[in-house]
């Protein structure tokens, strides 16, 4: 482990087992991300991107192999100390349903910030203006647009100030105008110091990243720096 | 802070939903509270009404070497006590009158001293009937021995002393004989089966002229008491208020220093009351329990339509990193919210409810068993929203990962209660209780004479409860199997229907038939609570209607004076009164069999069976109609209390000698009879031992047609109206009552629970249930599957398929939850019936079936169905737009 | 190809507007706009998202009513609501009805427009066939892929024989290799049905793929073009669009 590494992942191993078939999501992954580094994942459907992210951010334990958060093991633990671990560094940004339908914007980053005790946050309105959303704070999540709610989302994955982010297809329903916008957000937390990693089969996105690593089967088959 | 702004967001968006659990919610508090105030109010009125009957409340026997005066002095002295005065008893060896140069004796009696205003201090201990009212005054029955009348000259047989000729002033009845000769201290296997047949009353002074003689000679002969009246500001709980009249008394009895003994007839009548108390709880459980937990069940449902969303929720919250513990507070304080809302909500609708239907906006008879009530009913609240809305959410923690939480509960599998046959097991767990509870010899209430506690056997409560679970969890196997494997009959069934969709139609019931069975068990459960709830209470209700029937005879009785001769011609002078329909006559005669004396009622087999209601129930052995047909065809047939079978060793065709008065002579005469059958009760009969047989033998081996009783049913006209009417034709001589008065006055135990309240609230709460649980389920369903109806829609379905569609699944729903209710409504009234026997008296034949109030269940429940599909139809006529735009 | 039904136009909106909400919280989703859908016409609405693609094809399809303007189907006869089957809608979500297997999916539409259970059958197999998917006649939509998922929702338009295919996003949840095999069927099943076929998508892999590109932005067709390499294929928005792309 490189001294700058946040967050690696040793020969993780995942299988899920549905009626009589098994699917092997995972089958010996290793992956490191360094702070300020941004790591995007491609692959066919079903090569277990969306496995891997959740591995790296401790929402699901591999069958085999470890995960490490700024050196510490993240995996195999109860998933209080996971949760608590995610709670204060790790931010997730899914493709959609990053927000919680009853609560106004500000409402759903309050409520993240609130769920950790104590330590320094920043304002509801400072992180919203992070994101270009200070006007849209009472809104709810129904009333946003697309490209609004994206932002919300991203929004509430930095509440906390994470040193990670994980993006499940963050951009996949979003036009290349609004898909461009949050990448420009992302590489801003980048550069703040996050180490963030992207699963995405848009080229652009794979265009955006310091290195793309390509998932086919559970295996990494290629890497690339564009 | 956290659990703030989450609550706060709820109310903003959420509103409908949260709404929806905390009505359930109310519906169950409410239904309890409500019925805490029925159970308040009928003990409150219990006590009142048993305290009015008693007419003397203490009867303070003087016990040998200790002055009378003494005594009453104490009694006087007690602060209970408001009114108390000395009463002489004494026995005499026998009385005798001479009439027309006939000679009539009788065994030994009872001779009572009585102060100047005894009948009016304890009013309903005598009932005058003719003659004076002061004087020597003859006790009914002795009067009918002896043949005397006011005027006659009737001589006291005294231990070792001469006997007395007295001047008969008039004839009283004693209707509480049964307590004023009681052997005071006795236990009470000890205490006289029957009180004496030969009452003679006497003012005091005369008394003592006539037994101050044999005090002395024969003190055995002659006894005191002092007959006192309490205060009645008894507590409105029957048992609480036998616990202080039993304490007073014992205290009395402390003081006397073993100088007197109390004879508590205050105790004794509180004691039935506090049975009956026991068993008015009992009705509460067994009737009110299902309606509580219905809707405990509806409001799980209504919570549970939001579960996925729930779920999806807690684990996006989960991925951002809170606790197990932070999202348990944040369900609980939405159990909480929902809870508190609708237990307020749930107790100002029984205040109100309680306020329409008892009078009375407290749930208890007192303060503190209403803030007892309140508490159970809020705790009850707060319980069922945790269960419904917290519990799932504490189950879903329970997944290891995030991912794992995520994933949609399997449904697939059959849940496990059908995999083990659940089920079944209930059922038969049911037939083995209620084999248990119902067979000879248990005791539902048991409340032991003399001791203040009394035990319930509450595993009664078992039958019901494992039939009503086990019923509905079959009910739910057979939905199951029906839509999973009878999906062409399904196809077929539903082909008026929904038309050439049928097969699809069938296609998504059968995989959507987990929602559909849930559906269909609610239903069936609300119709099932309804239906027997009312069933119970239209069977009590007539069997109450049946008692005062039994006491009074019938619609209006016309007893002759004893000592009147009435003929047989007089009925079709009653016949003509305006008002009466039918006109039935009971010879009413007395007759000795061995040393007993006996009621004995000479009737018409032939037509009474017309003219008077006669229930089965009052025969053993054979239905009415059998036994009237045994008497018609063998003249001295007689029909016998089971009791005196017992005493003399009868069987069928055996011959009995009765010994009855001629009517020329006023001798005993022999009269031979056969007994056939046994009657158990019988119009104004007593409780215990009486004889039912042809009144026209009877007429020709007397020599004497005279009828005792006429029995009139009226067309229609309140028996009230025409009582008075009777008794302004017959004269002020004619013994009068209507069935009217008399279910007022019997009030004692069977009626003491007075259930019109109770029947009032059960059956609107069934109403609401039976209404929410065919609109709201069916509703939510729709409500589940806009998407789906957004869908078809969207593929080409035109308004009036998507009404097929709904029509199928609203009369699939409607149809089996309506039958399947119907009979486990019936199923349960039943076991209800048979496992509360002890509160029907006699018990009834058969189930009344209340038609009319099912109808409007019935009504009330379609019109919710027909418009949730309606309303389900009109929404899906246009596609939602924000659901097309999410597609 | 040529246009059947006299080359009458598929579709005509003249000046059409659909307001969301009254008021000042009314939102334009699409503001007064003309266009005409031609028999044969292989269209791709872009745009970025919000610009009112998919009220547009809820309007030509006939499921939305517009606030102004007008709306006419003449190479359709009349309301498409009124002739179920005479268009078909590709949702970009699984539209799929859970409980009911594919087969079953598929002929719903067919037996919703009237036609008889044995022919339904035939016709759905038929369709299933043309997007490959026979296999998966027997499955519940819930053990499908996204792709496959996909292509049952366009078996299900074709079974019906629609003279329009409306397709909103179909490929938006899919990656590159499902995506160009929805994209395949689509097109492919249109030309064998000689229907027309209007997708509306953000992808340029899919627009690329088909003759006409309608732009969208701000619920505004900004600009209309031809692909050169497609002469013959008709497009004429009826008023001028404005700015040019």
């Amino acid at each position: 482990m490189t001294a700058g590494t946040t967050l690696e992942a040793r020969e993780l191993y995942r299988f899920y087992r549905a009626g009589d078939e098994e699917t092997h999501a995972l089958r010996g992954t290793s992956v490191a991300v360094d702070a300020g580094e941004v790591v995007v994942v491609t692959g066919p459907s079903g090569a277990g991107k969306s496995t891997l992210l959740a591995c790296l951010g401790g929402l699901d334990e591999p069958d085999a192999g470890t995960v490490f958060l700024n050196g510490v093991r993240l995996s195999h633990r109860p998933e209080q100390e996971r949760a608590a671990a995610r709670a204060r560094g790790i931010g997730v940004l899914f493709q959609s349903g990053n927000l919680l339908p009853h609560l106004t914007v500000t409402g759903n980053v309050q409520l993240v910030q609130r769920l950790v005790r104590g330590g320094a946050r920043q304002r509801p309105a400072d992180v919203l203006h992070a994101v270009g959303l200070e006007t849209r704070g009472h809104a709810r999540p129904g009333e946003l647009s697309g490209g609004e709610s994206a932002r919300a989302g991203l929004a509430v994955a930095l509440a906390n100030g994470p040193r990670v982010i994980l993006a499940d297809e963050p951009t996949g329903e979003l036009d290349a105008t609004t898909e461009a916008g949050v990448l420009e957000l992302l590489r801003a937390e980048a550069d703040r110091g996050c180490a963030i990693v992207i699963a995405s089969h848009s080229p652009a996105v794979a265009a955006a990243g310091d290195r793309v690593i390509r998932l086919e089967l559970g295996r990494i088959v290629g890497e690339a720096r564009p | 802070m956290l659990t703030l702004t989450w609550i706060r967001g709820l109310t903003g968006m959420r509103a409908g939903r949260l709404a929806g659990a905390t009505v359930g919610i109310a519906i169950a508090v409410a239904l309890l509270a409500a019925l805490g105030s029925f159970l308040g109010s009928s003990r409150a009125t219990m006590t009142t009404r048993s305290v009015q009957q008693v007419a003397v409340d203490w009867q303070v026997e003087v016990q040998p070497g200790t002055p009378a005066a003494s005594v009453m002095r104490a009694v006087n002295a007690d602060p209970r006590v408001s009114r108390a005065m000395p009463v002489g008893y004494a026995t005499t060896t026998g009385l005798q009158a001479t009439a027309g140069g006939t000679t009539l004796t009788t065994g030994a009696g009872k001779v009572l001293g009585l102060p100047a205003s005894y009948a009016t201090t304890f009013p309903g201990e005598i009932r005058f009937l003719t003659g004076s009212r002061d004087g020597v005054l003859l006790a009914q029955q002795t009067a009918a021995n002896l043949h005397a009348a006011p005027g006659d000259r009737i001589s006291l047989g005294r231990a070792g002393l001469p006997p007395v000729t007295v001047r008969v002033d008039g004839i009283v009845d004693l209707p509480q004989a049964d307590s004023l000769f009681q052997t005071v201290g006795a236990p009470v296997g000890a205490q006289p089966t029957a009180p004496p047949d030969n009452v003679v009353l006497m003012p005091q002074d005369r008394w003592h002229q006539v037994f101050d003689p044999v005090a002395k000679a024969r003190p055995d002969q002659v006894r005191a008491q002092v007959h006192a009246r309490t205060r009645h500001n008894l507590p409105p709980d029957p048992a609480a208020a036998y616990a202080v009249v039993t304490g007073a008394a014992h205290n009395l009895e402390a003081r006397l220093a073993g100088g007197g003994l109390v004879g508590d007839n205050l105790a004794a009548t509180l004691d039935s009351a506090r049975q009956d108390a026991s068993y008015a709880q009992l009705l509460f459980l067994f009737l009110g329990v299902p309606g509580a937990v219905l809707a405990g069940l509806l409001t799980g449902i209504v919570t549970a339509s939001g579960a996925d969303r729930r779920r999806a929720e807690q684990a996006l919250l989960r991925a951002r990193g809170a606790n197990s513990s932070q999202l348990l507070r944040l369900a609980v304080a939405e159990a909480v919210l929902v809870g508190v809302v609708g237990s307020a909500a749930g107790l100002g609708i029984a205040a109100l409810v309680g306020r329409l239907a008892f009078g009375s906006a407290a749930f208890g008879s007192t303060a503190g068993a209403s803030t007892v009530w309140a508490a159970v009913s809020v705790a009850i609240g707060l319980l069922v929203a945790i269960a419904t809305v917290a519990w799932p959410a504490r189950r879903d923690l329970r997944a290891s990962t995030v991912m794992a939480a995520r994933q949609p509960v399997a449904l697939r599998r059959r849940p496990r209660w059908m995999r083990y046959g659940l089920d079944i097991w209930l059922l038969v767990a049911f037939g083995l209780a209620f084999w248990a509870t119902s067979s000879n010899g248990y005791q539902l209430v048991l409340a032991p004479e003399g001791v203040p506690t009394i035990s319930v056997s509450y595993w009664a409560f078992a039958a019901p409860a494992l039939l009503w679970a086990g019923a509905g969890l079959l009910a739910w196997r057979l939905v199951d199997l029906l839509l999973r494997e009878g999906r062409p009959v399904l196809s077929v069934a539903l082909r008026p229907l929904a038309g050439p969709l049928s097969g699809t139609v069938a296609a998504t019931m059968s995989r959507q038939r987990r929602l559909l069975a849930r559906t269909v068990v609610l239903v069936m459960l609300a119709v099932a609570f309804a239906a027997s709830t009312a069933t119970f209470d239209a069977t009590f209700r007539q069997q109450a209607e049946v008692d005062a029937q039994l006491t009074n005879g019938a619609d209006v009785t016309v007893t002759a004076p004893p000592t009147a001769t009435t003929s047989p011609a007089r009925a079709s002078t009653l016949a003509a009164i305006p008002g009466v329909a039918k006109v039935g006559a009971l010879q009413h005669r007395y007759a000795y069999i061995g040393p007993d004396l006996q009621d004995l009622y000479g009737i018409d087999p032939h037509t009474l069976g017309r003219q008077v209601r006669l229930q089965d129930a009052y025969f053993a052995g054979g239905t009415a109609k059998d036994l009237l047909g045994r008497l018609a065809r063998q003249p001295d047939a007689i029909l016998v209390s089971a009791e005196t079978v017992h005493d003399y060793q009868l069987h069928p065709g055996d011959l009995i000698r009765l010994r009855l008065v001629e009517a020329r002579t006023h001798r005993q005469l022999v009269v031979p009879f056969h007994y056939v059958g046994v009657v158990k009760e019988f119009p104004t009969a007593p409780k215990d031992s009486f004889f039912v047989t042809n009144a026209s033998y009877v007429a020709r081996r007397t020599g004497n047609p005279v009828v005792g009783e006429f029995l009139l049913t009226t067309d229609g006209t309140p028996p009230t109206t025409v009582a008075q009417r009777v008794r302004s034709t017959l004269g002020p001589n004619a013994q009068v009552s209507d069935i009217q008065t008399t279910r007022a006055v019997v009030g004692s135990s069977l009626t003491a629970v007075d259930l019109s309240g109770l029947t009032k609230v059960e059956l609107s709460f069934a109403i609401v249930l039976a209404a929410s649980a065919t609109g709201l389920l069916l509703l939510l369903g729709f409500a589940e599957r806009r998407r789906t109806f957004a869908l078809l829609r969207a593929i080409g379905a035109r308004p009036n398929q998507l009404a097929a569609l709904v029509r199928s699944e609203v009369s699939l729903v409607a149809v089996l939850g309506a039958v399947l209710g119907a009979a486990a409504g019936w199923g349960l009234a039943a076991v209800l019936v048979a496992e509360l026997a002890g509160v029907f008296d006699p018990p009834p034949d058969s189930l009344a079936v209340p038609w009319r109030y099912l109808a409007v269940v019935a009504f009330i429940g379609l019109i919710c169905t027909i418009a949730a599909g309606v309303r389900a139809v009109s929404t899906a006529r246009r596609p939602a737009l924000e659901v097309l735009r999410d597609l | 190809m040529t246009a059947t039904d006299g080359g009458r136009d598929l579709v005509r909106c003249v000046e059409v507007a659909r307001t969301y909400g009254r008021g000042a919280a009314a939102v334009v989703a699409i503001h007064a706009m003309s266009c005409v859908v031609p028999p044969a016409a292989r269209v791709a609405v872009t745009g970025p998202s919000g610009s009112g693609k998919s009220t547009l094809l809820h309007l030509l399809a006939g499921l939305d009513r517009p606030s102004a303007g007008t709306i006419e189907w003449p190479g359709l006869g009349g309301d498409p609501v009124d002739r179920p089957g005479t268009v078909g809608f590709v949702f970009q979500g699984p539209s799929l009805l859970p409980p009911l297997d594919v087969s079953e999916n598929v002929e719903l539409p067919l037996l919703l427009a009237g036609f008889a259970a044995s022919e339904a059958r035939e016709r759905s197999s038929q369709a299933l066939a043309m997007v490959d998917a026979v296999e998966l006649a027997g499955r519940l939509p819930e053990e499908l892929s996204g792709g496959q998922a996909q292509r049952v929702a366009v078996a299900r338009v074709l079974a019906c024989r629609p003279r329009l295919i409306l397709a909103d996003e179909p490929t938006g949840q899919l990656d590159a290799g499902h995506r160009d095999q929805v994209v395949r069927a689509l097109i492919e099943s249109a030309a064998h049905l000689g229907a027309s076929l209007v997708v509306a998508t953000h992808d340029v892999a899919v627009a690329n793929q088909l003759s006409t590109q309608w732009q969208m932005r701000d619920g505004r067709l900004t600009c209309a073009e031809e692909p050169a390499r497609v002469p013959h294929q008709a497009f004429y928005p009826v008023s001028d669009p404005g700015e040019s792309c």
